[in-house]
């Protein structure tokens, strides 16, 4: 072995991947050459370095936070998605934006003949390539399905228990995108110049701008741009290992369609306390359809592995590529009389609020319900009709000690356990959520009402 | 089937802006790494690293040569740094007393070199280091990965290797692209 041979195996010694014969050929040059004894001590040291970087960046996660800037840069908009959330929304939101680097999908229970070839993977790749090469460049997309959730809540929110509510998307692609996001309870639509929310019956909020997605769509964003999901999915199969496999079949309609099943392991024990809270976090079943001719992908689905049993969470039943989307789609009507969700404003009496702590910010919240008094109540939180009826003469019965939680990391959010009986005299015990607003540094409501 | 820079980058400005994800996360950690270096605390490195990417973000137009995104996000991270060293500045100026000093206008080290000059490598070396040594994973996987012999993976590293180690020892003052 010569000098320059030495060097090109430097990092297969360090590394010790090299075969024993060509081993044997390097530390016998090492013993007679000083010049490159020299280099694989340094080699070694820069080794040790580098691997350093790996150990201090280990926990580093800034999609999150980043994406989150890029897409809602106001603060405004940022406290308004939020508004509503409740406790259970940040953690499903997060179940979609950690986990669904990928298109949804799950089994299908009444898979045909499911052909178990020893190279499935490949065979699932090569149809998942396909479909995300001809769904590569789209112009538009219209999405149909349904998921496990509320009506009108967060659209992020997934809930395994609740009945399927029909979510649909909108979209034309391209420099100025526009978008729309449908639930019956809770509509979001970017027309290519603002952004608008509306939370039926009587709560909205515009942001004076394009968005390019907002109000926790993130998910079915991503879903919509197909390709760049689909290659995300393999790329999981292939970093985790994941187990594919692949049926064919007709469809209703007499077409050949290619089915891909992959089974998406968490890696989370099942007693651990994070297993099925996020997305990423629970153990999922993926099924993808693609018609076999034009290689799009028409249907997917996406299963819960609980510990209750397997459950359907969330199905995308209609894929329209390409459609003509009527420019109507893409304006909200909405109805006089709603409350309007405004930028929080600096008060005269501002330090009297700015000096609470959570717990001083919740009673006073509290407290204000049960007086009717709706500008005081206003100072923490927008009131909407629906929420004046709703806490209207509530009366508190206590308050714990404010805590902060895994949760407080994701949305920055203090909880302070309350118990409050409603003037129907049902008594409910939750943990209200307060964060502060970073201008006025006021508490404001977070969720968990 | 992993995008290049480019490939992300131009998605990007067609309006998918979605994907800029994809750059974050592939370069987040050697970001962070060379920000903790130069701000010595890990929240505040954090906090620059945030920055570094929205401005990234919204500079995406200006960037000349996609292909040298890394690079680039670097220089822009130096400036970011260098702001948050003049703010820590101001605010001991008006504290006027050391004990207010940030811990972070106190834990530069000569280490952020090393993820500079990492960011400058050729795409081939490059790519191979952030694999090995900020995702973790092993020479193997990285060879699985990209469908490339195993021997590939080592040469490409030793090389990458003996470019790290001139410039550490040369210290190498060639500018990164962002930097003014």
């Amino acid at each position: 072995m010569n000098c320059i041979e030495c060097k090109e195996y430097l990092v297969a010694h360090l590394e010790d991947t090299l075969d024993p014969d060509t081993a044997a050929d390097f530390r016998l040059h090492l013993a007679t050459c000083e010049e490159c004894r020299l280099l694989l001590e340094s080699s070694a040291a820069l080794q040790k370095r580098l691997l350093q970087r790996g150990r201090m960046t280990a926990d580093v996660s800034q999609v999150g936070p980043v994406m989150d800037r890029i897409n809602r840069p106001n603060i405004v908009e940022q406290s308004i998605e939020t508004e509503r959330g409740s406790f259970m929304n940040k953690l499903l939101k997060w179940r979609w934006t950690l986990g669904m680097g990928a298109i949804a999908s799950a089994a299908v229970l009444i898979l045909v003949a499911i052909i178990a070839t020893p190279n499935m993977q490949v065979a699932a790749e090569e149809i998942m390539a396909k479909g995300a090469n001809a769904m590569a460049k789209l112009s538009s997309i219209h999405l149909r399905g349904q998921l496990r959730t509320l009506p009108a809540d967060n659209f992020s929110y997934i809930a395994p228990e609740m009945d399927f509510v029909t979510i649909e998307l909108w979209k034309e692609f391209g420099p100025v995108p526009k978008w729309r996001v449908d639930k019956p309870g809770r509509i979001a639509v970017m027309d290519g110049q603002t952004t608008m929310l509306y939370i039926k019956p009587d709560y909205a909020f515009k942001l004076p701008k394009p968005s390019a997605s907002a109000f926790d769509t993130q998910w079915l964003h991503d879903i919509a741009n197909i390709n760049q999901a689909l290659d995300d999915e393999m790329a999981s199969i292939k970093k985790h290992g994941w187990t594919t496999t692949v049926a064919h079949e007709a469809s209703s309609d007499g077409k050949a369609k290619s089915v891909v099943t992959i089974e998406a392991k968490s890696g989370y024990n099942n007693d651990d306390y994070l297993k099925n809270i996020f997305f990423c976090t629970a153990d999922t079943q993926r099924v993808y359809e693609f018609d076999d001719q034009t290689g799009f992908l028409t249907s997917a689905r996406i299963f819960l592995h609980a510990a209750t049993g397997t459950k359907l969470i969330f199905e995308l039943t209609q894929i329209d590529c390409n459609p003509k989307i009527a420019s109507d789609i893409f304006k909200l009507q909405i109805p006089e009389g709603v409350t309007w969700k405004e930028e929080m404003q600096v008060l005269p009496d501002n330090e009297k609020y700015a000096s609470m702590t959570s717990e001083q910010a919740a009673r006073a919240f509290f407290e204000a319900c049960g007086r009717d008094d709706w500008k005081e109540a206003g100072k923490f939180c927008t009131m909407t009709g629906s929420l004046k009826d709703y806490l209207g003469g509530v009366k508190l019965i206590s308050l714990g000690t404010s805590f902060t939680s895994m949760l407080s990391i994701i949305s920055g959010a203090q909880f302070v356990p309350y118990e409050i009986k409603m003037k129907d005299g049902q008594v409910k015990k939750f943990n209200i959520a307060l964060k502060r607003d970073p201008h006025t540094k006021r508490w404001f409501v977070d969720g968990g009402l | 089937m992993e995008k290049t820079d480019k490939e992300v980058i131009e998605r990007c400005l067609s309006g998918y802006t979605d994907d800029f994800r994809f750059l974050v996360r592939r370069y987040e950690k050697p970001l962070f790494a060379y920000l903790f270096c130069r701000l010595g605390n890990r929240s505040l490195a954090q906090e620059a690293a945030q920055e570094s990417l929205v401005r990234a973000f919204t500079g995406l137009s200006k960037l000349n040569k996609p292909e040298s995104f890394h690079s680039w996000l670097i220089g822009i991270a130096a400036r970011v740094a260098l702001e948050f060293h003049r703010s820590a500045r101001r605010h001991v100026e008006k504290a006027e007393t050391i004990a207010e000093v940030p811990v972070s206008n106190t834990g530069e080290t000569q280490d952020y070199l090393l993820d500079e000059y990492i960011a400058m490598l050729p795409e081939s070396q490059r790519q191979l280091i952030l694999f090995r040594y900020y995702e973790e994973l092993s020479c193997q996987q990285i060879a699985d990965r990209l469908q490339v012999p195993l021997g590939t993976v080592t040469k490409t590293l030793s090389r990458a290797y003996v470019i790290l180690r001139e410039k550490l020892q040369s210290g190498c003052t060639t500018r990164l692209e962002g930097l003014a």
